[in-house]
């Protein structure tokens, strides 16, 4: 594989080596025994585990096999369960209570799909450079479009950071919470989750909490839904959405803005750079990604399914946030059913704080060349934790200023995620088909094909979105 | 398999093979983590090296102009539309 490498200002060598040697073997060897950090040795003993396991599931494979995915799953079903956040759930919630059982629970799937098709070129990216997408951006297309990348993603992922603390008050406000106490508590997980200065352990607590996404499948059941009408959806496609076509027209970029969105990329391909997965891990890292997809469109569904009886009902839930959705089913999916509903948009809203900051702070870390990883203790990369939790802290407290613009906030965030996604998956398609970083792990005409899919459908829905805003009687809106 | 095992064959000599057999891996060693790592992953090699910057085609170029110019023309209808949406709610 040739590699295009540059020394910085400075370097002491030129490592030229394919990425796949070991490091020990590299000509530059002799100098890295001296640089050997805190960081390298947490990832070597995350990667000594990983080789542990596969040297001892030679033997019995079933058993080696699920040891190593459980040792390798993690930024997959962490970028799907935290995409799965507090917008995403009360958009799928508005699609539920306003249009049933339907069309859109084989739509939110396809949505699901795309992002697929997306988070697997990052894992592949990931494991090969061993570079966070930002660092990728800057280095390869240079600082010019490498901020305007950044810009795209920083607002996005405040407003949607902004977003999570409004479902964190909301979840909790169901059970006479104050909102300053729900904001802080969700401020004291985040903490709690990035003082550990291990990845690993990050990556379990997150998982942990992410894993009450769930939540929602109870409320659903609680909500007895019709199986053979859900099948028959699923199916059919059908009944098709019927209405206010502007108001379609937004659920359908909604649902497409909580799948697939910028933070995503950034966030996945870092998590997999942290986590120090190899080019030998790619399969894994697609087996955790389709989990991911897996565990979270299973999710999504619930969330549709558990207010269907607000559509029965004919309750308009136009205007309803978190907490309303769950008093507004309580009748009938009863108090429990509702609070689980409450307590999944608490949920949604924590892992999502906790994914999308770090997102941010590995892309500032990255492109300004500071320490960029959660192996780090907080000593040694300060800045990154800073950020990480100054994000948080800005996010929190816009949420706690009396009359803020949470609704303008609210209302775009998912439409602002769908706009900013084609050239976010441009700068994707043109890495992952560069041959000079990726050798024989670059794209193929399949993969190219389906991620120019995605931008083509993606750059539809925006189009559409922004002719029925200039002409809303186009639709008969 | 008949891949697999020159791999294995050729990682039993370094210190990261014997590492393996290990009940837990002498991380102080440097030699250690530097035999579990690739040479791309090390801390210091990450900040002393980067990926030059590649030439952009020019169909490269316009790709990445048009869909920034779409995201600022969105980004104008979205303000338009918000702003719709709030004097209507008003």
């Amino acid at each position: 594989m040739s590699r295009l490498k540059d020394s910085r200002p400075g370097s002491a060598y030129q490592p030229a080596q394919p990425t796949t040697e070991p490091a020990v073997s590299s000509p530059a060897a002799t100098e890295l025994i001296a640089l050997v950090t805190h960081e390298d040795r947490d990832r070597a003993r995350d990667r000594w585990r990983v080789a542990r396991a596969r040297w001892k599931g030679r033997g019995w494979k079933s058993f080696g096999g699920l040891r190593l995915l459980w040792l390798l799953v993690g930024p997959g079903v962490l970028v799907f369960l935290g995409e799965n956040d507090a917008p995403s759930m009360l958009s799928y919630s508005a699609t539920g209570a306003r249009f049933g059982v339907g069309f859109f629970l084989p739509f939110v799937i396809l949505t699901f799909m795309m992002g697929l098709i997306v988070q697997e070129m990052t894992v592949r990216l990931g494991a090969v450079t061993h570079r966070g997408h930002a660092e990728l951006i800057f280095d390869r297309f240079g600082k010019f479009w490498g901020f305007f990348s950044m810009g795209d993603l920083v607002l996005g992922n405040f407003l949607t950071l902004v977003t999570e603390f409004i479902g964190v008050r909301a979840g909790l406000g169901f059970f006479g919470v104050r909102p300053s106490i729900a904001v802080g508590a969700g401020l004291v997980l985040v903490l709690a989750a990035i003082t550990t200065g291990r990845y690993w352990t990050w990556e379990r607590i997150t998982l942990g909490l992410a894993i009450f996404n769930g939540l929602f499948i109870p409320a659903a059941l609680l909500a007895h839904p019709s199986w053979p009408q859900v099948g028959h959806a699923l199916l059919t496609w059908t009944p098709l959405p019927r209405g206010d076509r502007g108001e379609i027209l937004l659920l359908i970029l909604a649902d497409i803005g909580a799948t697939v969105t910028p933070w995503m990329i950034f966030f996945q391909q870092s998590a997999v750079v942290d986590k120090g997965m190899q080019p030998r891990d790619i399969a894994a890292g697609r087996l955790d990604t389709v989990l991911g997809t897996l565990l979270a469109s299973t999710f999504a569904i619930a969330a549709i399914l558990a207010t269907v009886p607000l559509f029965h009902h004919g309750i308009n839930a136009a205007d309803f946030q978190g907490a309303q959705f769950a008093q507004a089913i309580e009748p009938w999916i009863g108090h429990v059913g509702a609070s689980l509903f409450a307590l999944g948009i608490f949920e949604a809203g924590i892992v999502a704080a906790i994914a999308i900051s770090t997102s941010s702070a590995y892309a500032f870390g990255e492109v300004l060349g500071m320490a960029h990883s959660l192996n780090r203790p907080i000593r040694e990369a300060w800045p990154f934790y800073l950020f990480l939790l100054g994000s948080a802290c800005a996010a929190a407290a816009l949420v706690l200023i009396p009359h803020a613009p949470l609704e303008f906030i609210v209302l775009t965030v998912n439409v602002i995620a769908v706009l900013a996604m084609p050239p976010a998956l441009a700068f994707l398609l043109l890495l992952v088909n560069d041959r000079d970083l990726m050798g024989e792990h670059a794209n193929g005409f399949w993969g190219n094909l389906a991620g120019v899919t995605v931008t083509v459908l993606l750059v539809c829905a925006g189009l559409g979105f922004g002719l029925f805003t200039i002409f809303p009687k186009l639709l008969g809106g | 398999m008949k891949k697999k095992k020159p791999k294995r064959h050729a990682r039993a000599h370094d210190p990261g093979s014997a590492a393996l057999h290990a009940e837990h891996p002498d991380l102080q060693d440097p030699n250690v983590v530097l035999s579990l790592l690739e040479a791309d992953q090390v801390v210091a090699t990450k900040t002393r090296t980067r990926f030059g910057k590649r030439n952009l085609s020019v169909g490269a170029r316009l790709l990445l102009w048009g869909l920034r110019v779409y995201v600022f023309v969105m980004l104008v209808i979205v303000l338009i539309s918000v702003i719709r949406a709030v004097h209507g709610g008003q």
